[in-house]
């Protein structure tokens, strides 16, 4: 699904959080694609994500899918994904299987998705232990289980591998890698770890206090000479 | 001391004779606690949960009065129940003054900012990240409300005892709108309140001990579906 965002705008109580103007007032995510926002705390990525998600209303501009606006239909085709996941009080199986649930799948079809899904993400052995008493990792993947599930056509994630540990961040960077490849999933990815973009995403968009700076391929943003990027680059290499 | 012992003996004495006064007494009570409740339980989750999970202006002050009148004396609301439902007050038509549905209705709205306190500030936190998630991942209207009720069926459970606790251990409400009628509106409270006065502490110490069996009974049943779910999952 193509998403296109048109001079958006967001004012939370006067203050200004997201303003995209001038080269970059139009912004263009590709469908297909694995679309990383990067850029330092505050500069309006999480914003930007929640309104492309269908989750915040902009107080101005427009976002268009595969050039219509969102309805419902659409917005249950995508889902969304943050660092500190909201998990029920339920069995890890049972996460998984809730988006499927409410959709009415059939049982043997619900058992099959949930146990492929388990498997890949490597949390077979624990599915029935509580979603509530997870580790960082744990959480994470079970998560991310849970939003590919149903096979979304979008996929909004919000820093999905901070704080976890490398094992669980290889795991979720091959999942990720293979649903966009294989099915053809977009994903739009909000990372502070720059060796993750430049592994996983095809494009770039790079936000500093609400406004955005750059938009384009990985390789382009390694000759970008704006100061702020630069500097963002220097201190992730080291 | 020995009047204390003695009340003791003669409450155990008392409780095994099974009374028919005094069982009569332990249902009212009964009765018209999970009346009140249960009416409390009926407006204060839904409420809670509507006031919790939406975003609107003056949400702030709305949640200072809900606290405010989630401590609110019980004898000011038995007051203000008293004034509405006496003779010459508005409600004076319908005669419900020193009833068991005077008695209901003064709880309830005891009851009802208790429940709607506990469940609102749980929806209004923990409860918005369980919609939002929920809408992500294709849950709409009824989905949304029983996944709420579900994430939250340990605070709603806590709010339904909490809520109960209040209403049969209170005595100052059902005091004046029930007027401690024997045979008719006289429940654990008021009975121990006048027999306390007249100095037989023994029934008093009897009808003390129910009322503490049935707070623990109470409480047992919820440890049983809340922490008792909670080790659900555990190794």
């Amino acid at each position: 699904m193509n998403i296109e965002t048109s001079s958006i705008i967001k004012t939370y109580k006067e203050k200004t959080v997201l303003h995209l103007e001038g080269k970059y007032q139009d912004l263009f995510f590709e469908s297909g694609k694995i679309h990383g926002i990067i850029g330092p705390n505050g500069s309006g990525k999480t914003t930007l994500m929640k309104i492309m998600a269908g989750l915040v209303t902009p107080t101005a501009g427009d976002v268009l899918y595969n050039g219509q606006p969102l309805g419902q239909e659409l917005f249950s085709q995508m889902t969304y994904s943050t660092h500190t996941p909201t998990l029920f009080s339920r069995s890890i199986y049972e996460n998984i299987a809730y988006p499927l649930k409410i959709r009415k799948w059939e049982k043997d079809k619900i058992d099959q998705t949930v146990s492929q899904l388990l498997d890949e993400f490597e949390i077979a052995a624990i599915k029935n232990q509580s979603a509530r008493h997870l580790s960082g990792g744990e959480s994470q993947k079970t998560a991310l289980a849970r939003a590919l599930s149903f096979s979304p056509q979008v996929l909004f994630l919000d820093e999905p591998t901070a704080n976890i540990d490398p094992k669980s961040i290889q795991v979720i960077e091959a999942a990720l890698k293979k649903r966009n490849v294989e099915d053809g999933l977009t994903i739009i990815i909000i990372t502070h770890n720059l060796s993750q973009a430049f592994r996983i995403c095809n494009h770039l968009t790079f936000l500093d206090q609400g406004s955005c700076l750059f938009s384009d391929t990985p390789e382009k943003i390694m000759v970008s000479d704006h100061p702020t990027i630069d500097e963002f680059i220097s201190f992730n290499r080291f | 001391m020995d009047y204390i012992l003695n009340g003791f003996v003669e409450a155990f004495r008392l409780i095994f004779s099974f009374d028919p006064e005094i069982i009569q007494i332990v249902l009212l009570s009964l009765f018209v606690s999970f009346s009140s409740t249960l009416y409390g339980t009926v407006i204060g989750v839904p409420l809670g949960i509507l006031l919790g999970i939406n975003d609107f202006r003056g949400k702030q002050v709305v949640s200072r009065f809900l606290y405010t009148f989630m401590s609110f004396p019980p004898v000011i609301i038995g007051l203000f129940t008293a004034l509405f439902l006496a003779r010459s007050g508005p409600f004076g038509q319908f005669q419900l003054m020193y009833t068991a549905t005077a008695m209901i209705i003064a709880q309830t709205l005891l009851v009802t900012p208790v429940i709607t306190g506990i469940v609102f500030n749980h929806a209004n936190t923990s409860g918005y990240q369980v919609v939002q998630t929920g809408k992500t991942l294709g849950a709409q209207g009824w989905n949304i409300l029983i996944l709420l009720i579900l994430e939250l069926k340990g605070v709603i459970m806590i709010a339904l005892v909490t809520g109960f606790g209040r209403a049969i251990s209170e005595v100052g409400a059902v005091m004046i709108v029930g007027g401690n009628i024997r045979g008719f509106t006289r429940v654990m409270t008021t009975f121990i309140a006048m027999n306390n006065n007249m100095g037989q502490y023994s029934i008093s110490i009897a009808m003390g001990l129910i009322l503490m069996t049935i707070s623990f009974a109470t409480n047992s049943i919820l440890y049983h579906f809340i922490i008792g779910d909670q080790n659900e999952y555990r190794d």
